[in-house]
């Protein structure tokens, strides 16, 4: 019996003991901030167009912590939809056409003999990529522009443009080899196995 | 006999060397065009320093590194610039990029060189300014800026020099051997003597005897400087196989060899440090192999960098007809080439010219059968079956958790895979997949930052804005307590102020002095101007109006004529007021434009004068406009003295 008391008292202790660490921890290593909101914010493009009708991405992050649809970003398209059904453990949906749809990615330029300085892209942009000054040709800063095309409309004088990004050496990349029907044989396979 | 190891996995393909390591280096004249792609090398694209016309000396600097990994390009001949235009590249993209054209005279004039007689006395930084300077890069493959891996930041112990050449094929490292072994050592020699001196280990395959010799030969005693016969194996002129053979050492996953001490060049590139430092000639020139079963004259030709794969071609007399796919590198890990006026560049080793049925061709392939015979052979001891599958599901997160980074694409897996399986187009289509995405992300974070810091921004300004505002409402709200403190007799602002506001009314209700007439004119004359221009602009709004068809149309039509009647009104009373004062506007002008008349009269005369032939006539006319001139400003003077006149007279009446 003896033994008995013993073994509960030590769990008992056990317990409190245990107890006090993780109350200690849960407060000492609180996480500040709300890590689903920056976790979903991650996920997204940060093209900060407002197509899905927020002013930027990380108003639709908010947005889809608070139950939004997770198909109304165009920019992201399917790949995004797809981390984002992970990480919420959503089912995938295809994107809202309502939002738009998925382009290629461009970037803004700037058809500098054209543009009169009048500093209103600059506002429009929600990364700051454009440089100028007022009465100054402006200019895109083509690493940081995220071709978000909310500069094309505040234009007075329609001098920017919207271009693909182009295939250079450096970002070309080889694309998946052609899926071939797998039972179809070659003249010159040596000694492959033909399952048809 | 050093020890060697073993690496896992590997290879042996029907090596297929003797086609071309029979006869010795020929060298291939100067072509009539070169094409010096700006970017041979990986890293930084170089910049051209010459411009179209420039004529350019056989060795002149044409276009200068930028930035560390980048390299300097020199022409390979004399002659005239003639272009600086895009010209499809030696890549496996076949995208064209910017290139140096250069149109050769045949002179082959050597511009200024600059050989050192006693290399031994020059500094570290003077051997590698000089390596720099003559442009060199890695000979074998990727072609990385030579000076860079010469330049590590740990110490290093062993120099390994890849003279391997395993992939089939291919033999432009062994003629060079054979040939130009004592030159090699030199340029060891050098490296050596840039790295503090470290052993050096030349990793040779055992099928090239007559280059082991060589080398041997060239060789003393008293040399830190060692020839290791390796197996004959493929890929075991990979880097990191090489370095496991020679010492045993791995090189840690995503590192390089310098992190274990060691440095790695191919026998090219010392050559070419050979050439650079006692020479003093840049890398200008390469071995390149020409091979495969439609190559007639098949055989290591000493080539200028920029020349066209077609001259090389007709220079070792391929058969075009014959030739069913043209490869840049070896069979393994080269590439198909499908323009051959794209140039050779300083890591073009090989031209394979390959006849039917000589390669296999891209096949069909067969469905995965799990053999695992990949897994066997791969060289860098990864799970290729796996990679595949992730690569093809493009699950890229667990292709990187299977070290999809460490595949050298030695193309090992696809060789021995019974289903012929592109498995290495898989790979690379995944890395750059892989890369494009990594780059992706770095962007969207570079723009997170960049819209939190403008948020943050319009946040601040308006919030100082604000903080202005408010500063400024304290601000006079003391100042009014002082005020009211310095005088307390008026105890409450705003009965003060409102006090002050009905006196003000009051004076000026009680301002008795009369405007004088010609304020009063003048009110009037601005009242009706006023209105005047009221009812144009609004007369002209409406018809835009009307042309848009904008719903405001009607308010606007109101306006307009409520104007209208104002404007008439207004001009009315001045009209009246006018005829009350007797004043006559229409006289007046008259009465000015006569003064004006006169006025040019005599300007035009004073001109005639200068040059005139009777000049006592025209000063006489002078004198006439000068009386005609008087005559009229006293009328204007004696009317407008009237119209003050004659209005106080009205006032007075
Ligand atoms: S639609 Fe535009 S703003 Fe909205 S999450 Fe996507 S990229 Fe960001
Ligand atoms: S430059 Fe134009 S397209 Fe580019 S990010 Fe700014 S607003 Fe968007
Ligand atoms: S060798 Fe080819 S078929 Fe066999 S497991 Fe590897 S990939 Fe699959
Ligand atoms: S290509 Fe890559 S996966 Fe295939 S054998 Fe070579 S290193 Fe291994």
């Amino acid at each position: 019996m003896q033994t008995f008391y013993f073994a509960i008292v030590i769990l008992a202790l056990l317990a409190i003991v245990f107890g006090a660490i993780l109350g200690f921890a849960s407060i000492r290593f609180k996480v500040v901030g709300d890590p689903i909101v920056d976790q979903i914010d991650k996920l997204l493009p940060q093209t900060q167009c407002g197509q899905c009708g927020h002013p930027g991405c990380k108003p639709y992050a908010q947005a889809i912590a608070n139950g939004e649809a997770i198909n109304h970003c165009p920019p992201g398209g399917e790949a995004t939809i797809k981390a984002l059904a992970d990480l919420l453990d959503l089912e995938a949906i295809p994107l809202d056409a309502e939002h738009g749809s998925e382009a290629i990615r461009t970037i803004a330029y700037i058809r500098e003999d054209e543009c009169i300085g009048c500093t209103k892209c600059i506002q429009a942009c929600p990364v700051d990529a454009i440089l100028g000054a007022a009465k100054q040709m402006h200019t895109v800063i083509i690493d940081e522009c995220t071709g978000c095309d909310l500069c094309l409309d505040p234009c007075p004088v329609d001098c920017i443009d919207m271009i693909p990004i182009e295939v250079t050496p450096v970002n070309w990349h080889w694309q998946q080899p052609e899926q071939l029907i797998a039972t179809s044989s070659s003249p010159y396979s040596h000694g492959a196995p033909d399952h048809a | 006999m050093r020890k060697t190891w073993n690496f896992h996995g590997g290879v042996h393909p029907l090596e297929n060397k003797t086609q071309s390591n029979q006869l010795p280096i020929v060298v291939m004249p100067a072509p009539k065009q070169l094409v010096l792609p700006l970017s041979q090398h990986m890293g930084k694209a170089g910049k051209a320093v010459v411009k179209p016309g420039d004529y350019v000396f056989k060795g002149q600097l044409i276009a200068s590194a930028q930035g560390f990994v980048s390299a300097n390009i020199h022409a390979p001949s004399s002659g005239y610039v003639s272009a600086l235009e895009e010209r499809t590249l030696p890549h496996q993209s076949a995208l064209s990029g910017p290139c140096i054209v250069i149109d050769t005279d045949g002179k082959d004039q050597w511009g200024d060189l600059n050989p050192t007689i006693d290399p031994k006395l020059l500094s570290k930084s003077d051997l590698l300014y000089l390596i720099q300077a003559a442009g060199i890069t890695g000979m074998g493959g990727a072609g990385f800026p030579g000076a860079v891996k010469l330049q590590p930041k740990s110490s290093i112990h062993t120099l390994i020099i890849n003279a391997a050449e395993c992939e089939p094929y291919i033999t432009a490292d062994d003629r060079l051997m054979r040939e130009y072994a004592d030159q090699i050592i030199s340029g060891i020699q050098l490296v050596q003597q840039l790295l503090d001196q470290p052993q050096c280990l030349i990793g040779i395959e055992d099928n090239k005897p007559e280059a082991i010799a060589a080398l041997n030969h060239a060789l003393n005693q008293h040399m830190n400087i060692e020839v290791c016969v390796i197996e004959t194996k493929y890929p075991s002129g990979g880097e990191k196989q090489l370095i496991e053979i020679l010492t045993g050492q791995q090189v840690p996953n995503e590192g390089i060899p310098a992190d274990i001490g060691i440095v790695c060049q191919n026998v090219g590139t010392v050559k070419a440090v050979f050439d650079a430092i006692v020479l003093g000639q840049p890398l200008i020139t390469r071995i390149t192999t020409v091979t495969g079963k439609a190559a007639v004259n098949a055989g290591n030709y000493e080539v200028l960098i920029g020349t066209k794969v077609a001259d090389v071609l007709a220079f070792a007399k391929v058969d075009l007809i014959k030739t069913s796919r043209l490869v840049m590198g070896g069979p393994m890990m080269g590439f198909t080439i499908q323009d051959t006026q794209t140039p050779i560049i300083k890591s073009s080793n090989c031209i394979l010219a390959a006849a039917d049925l000589e390669l296999a061709t891209v096949a069909d392939h067969h469905s995965c059968i799990r053999c695992g015979l990949c897994e066997v052979a791969c060289p860098a001891e990864l799970l290729p079956q796996q990679l595949f599958w992730f690569a093809k599901a493009e699950e890229f997160e667990k292709a990187q958790d299977h070290n999809l980074s460490d595949c050298i694409e030695c193309g090992a897996c696809a060789w021995v895979c019974p289903s012929q399986i592109p498995l290495v187009q898989y790979y690379r289509y995944a890395k750059g997949r892989i890369k494009a995405l990594n780059n992706e992300t770095q962007l969207a974070e570079l723009s997170r930052m960049r819209f939190e810091t403008r948020e943050q921004r319009l946040v601040d300004e308006k919030s100082a804005k604000e903080e202005k505002r408010k500063l400024r409402a304290t601000a006079a709200a003391a100042a009014q307590a002082a005020k009211r403190a310095a005088n307390p007799t008026s105890a409450d602002p705003i009965a003060a102020a409102l006090a002050r506001v009905n006196k003000r009314k009051q004076e000026q209700q009680t301002a008795t002095t009369p405007k004088s007439p010609e304020e009063v004119y003048k009110e009037l004359k601005t009242a009706a101007a006023i209105t005047r221009t009221k009812l144009n602009k609004t007369s002209k709004a409406l018809t835009d109006a009307k042309a848009q068809d904008h719903e405001q149309a009607a308010g606007l039509q109101e306006t307009v004529i409520a104007l209208t009647t104002k404007a008439a009104v207004a001009q009315a009373k001045l009209h009246a007021y006018e005829t009350k004062l007797g004043l006559d506007p229409e006289k007046e002008k008259i009465l000015q434009v006569s003064v004006a008349k006169a006025n040019g009269t005599i300007r035009q005369l004073e001109k005639i004068l200068a040059t005139a032939a009777d000049p006592k006539r025209i000063e006489a006319d002078i004198l006439n406009a000068k009386a005609t001139h008087e005559a009229a400003t006293q009328a204007l003077a004696d009317h407008q003295t009237n119209l003050t006149k004659k209005p106080t007279s009205a006032q007075e009446s």
